[in-house]
């Protein structure tokens, strides 16, 4: 590929801008559905009924 | 910030007497036993060979007539070798077996077509195989990180798009609103892998660009394979890990979100940092040392996380065997990067650029960071994937402290060593002769041997104790004292 100046590069230059628009998108998409509020809950949706929180789940036998 | 729960005696969902309580997350385990147990025995297979190789390199540089009697065993093909097996191979297929199943967990749904999983995973080794085998036999590219040989790769791309179509579909059908940050980690790096290969791809060995357009591309593409695709993987299973062993929340969620948009904007400029001193555009190189830079932004954050997790869990991290290599690793990350940004500065560079410092820094960040946490992860997996426990305590006591001591030895013995040839090469006035200080180094690179000796002693042991409980059948199955708590003293002398 002869790369004399930006211009042909263009391609790889659009599909850099698609790339970087979903990156965007995605940022808009999490605030609109709320994933970048009540950080504290959040954080406890790792732990179920069946894994609550408050339970160590991993340990040497005679620790 | 969270308070940290008082921790309690403790059960699991596999302990429970209750079949229905176990029942969701026993449904998504299950769905991913064969695919997991598949990736993951590809991994060890890796490893291991992975190891070979880097010990014969090794040995090679202190030893040069070493295996030297045919043009298969030549260092740039040996070293070339491990490096694909170690990253595509090893790194590839532990992260296929530990994110996905960490995602379809978060997600709370069972992997749909396992079947399909299985075939691609399959291509995968196999497209690995025929590169790594092309690479010794001399049909080696010469493009750092991208030596696979141009027949091999359309097979490995198709493959990695099938896996990561996996993640995504879990992701698509997952119960529940919110995304938890190890998910934004992993679907950004599915997300960000494909677009830096193909790119890659195209640019250094499809349609080559001319002159210092490749050398970028590859140093872009290079670094990121680090920081878009292993680093995030290791973090989102930090993420998961450290909270959920421990039983309490991360430090600040907040700072964990502000952790990974920081590293999606800054790290994939970084990587030009390794081309200073080349005929690149400075400006080019001003931006990557400043990214570099700014990535110290979520390293801290990370760091504050994860240690901050950590304090007041009365050393609880270190009486599980999960934890006890997350945290190592962990504690890693945080240095290596802060070594690496200060390595980006024009100035350091100029005594590290060209040395053993550079290759020091690379196993520091690949083993000590990521394959340390993902070791972490399938400690914590396999039991719960196949409902078994781990026969041997004393063997993961013997893969940590080879592993971490032996690494950590590597990693000083090159970056000691490193740091001196750089100034001897400076010094041409002192050191006029460059054979000299090449043959000064060779202290250190028996040092190195020796601990690469010691990460395979380390790898012989995980292999050891992942094959005696797979194959031991259930013999562990009900066993009450187990290496890693399935069963608690008090709920397993019921079963």
């Amino acid at each position: 590929m002869p790369v004399e100046n930006y211009i042909d590069l263009l391609p790889v230059i659009l599909l850099g801008i698609v790339f970087f628009g979903s990156a965007v998108a995605m940022i808009f998409w999490s605030a609109r559905r709320g994933q970048l509020r009540d950080f504290d809950d959040q954080a406890k949706v790792i732990f179920t009924h069946e894994e609550p929180e408050g339970e160590i789940s991993d340990h040497f036998p005679d620790k | 910030m969270s308070q940290a729960p008082k921790n309690v005696a403790p059960t699991t969902p596999y302990s429970s007497a209750d079949a229905s309580i176990r029942a969701e997350l026993s449904e998504i385990d299950a769905s991913l036993r064969v695919s997991s147990l598949f990736f993951i025995t590809s991994a060890i297979f890796w490893l291991m060979a992975g190891t070979i190789l880097a010990l014969i390199a090794a040995i090679k540089l202190h030893e040069p007539s070493f295996a030297a009697g045919s043009e298969l065993t030549t260092f740039g093909r040996i070293r070339s070798a491990h490096m694909n097996a170690m990253a595509l191979g090893f790194g590839n297929n532990m992260i296929f077996a530990v994110c996905t199943w960490i995602m379809a967990r978060l997600c709370r749904t069972p992997i749909r077509h396992g079947g399909l999983l299985l075939i691609a995973g399959s291509f995968w080794n196999l497209g690995l195989t025929v590169g790594i085998a092309g690479i010794i036999k001399g049909d080696i590219t010469s493009v750092e990180w991208l030596e696979i040989p141009k027949y091999a790769t359309p097979l490995l791309a198709i493959s990695y798009v099938l896996i990561g179509v996996w993640g995504i579909m879990a992701f698509r059908f997952r119960k529940g609103e919110h995304v938890y940050v190890s998910q934004w980690y992993f679907l950004g790096a599915l997300f960000w892998f494909p677009w830096l290969y193909i790119v890659a791809q195209v640019m250094i060995i499809w349609a080559p660009a001319q002159g210092v357009v490749q050398s970028v591309t590859n140093w872009w593409f290079a670094h990121n394979y680090l920081g878009l695709w292993l680093t995030p993987m290791a973090l989102g299973t930090a993420y998961y890990l450290i909270p959920k062993v421990l039983g309490r929340p991360i430090y600040s969620y907040y700072l964990s979100v502000l952790g990974f948009w920081s590293l999606a904007i800054f790290y994939n400029w970084a990587g030009v940092h390794h081309l200073i001193g080349g005929p690149v555009p400075v400006w080019l190189l001003s931006a990557g040392i400043v990214a570099s830079v700014m990535m110290v932004i979520p390293v801290i954050v990370v760091a504050i996380n994860h240690h901050m997790t950590l304090i007041g869990s009365r050393l609880n991290w270190w009486k599980s065997p999960t934890l006890r290599f997350v945290v190592f690793g962990a504690v890693n990350y945080t240095l290596v990067s802060i070594i690496g940004s200060t390595m980006a500065l024009r100035t350091v560079n100029m005594t590290t650029h060209f040395t053993h410092f550079t290759v020091g820094h690379a196993h520091h960040g690949v083993y000590a960071f990521f394959a340390m946490i993902m070791f972490g992860g399938v400690y914590y997996m396999m039991p719960r994937v196949l409902n078994r426990e781990w026969p041997s305590a004393s063997l993961i006591r013997v893969h940590f402290w080879m592993c971490a001591l032996g690494i950590l030895l590597m990693v000083f013995a090159l970056q000691i060593c490193g740091w001196i040839q750089g100034t001897q090469m400076n010094d041409a006035i002192n050191y006029p002769d460059f054979l000299q200080i090449v043959k000064s180094t060779r202290p250190y690179m028996i040092i190195r041997s020796i601990s690469g000796v010691m990460l395979m002693v380390g790898h012989l042991a995980f292999g050891l104790n992942f094959f005696w409980m797979l194959f031991s059948a259930g013999a562990h199955r009900v066993q009450q004292e187990g290496p890693t708590l399935l069963i608690s003293k008090k709920e397993g002398s019921k079963t």
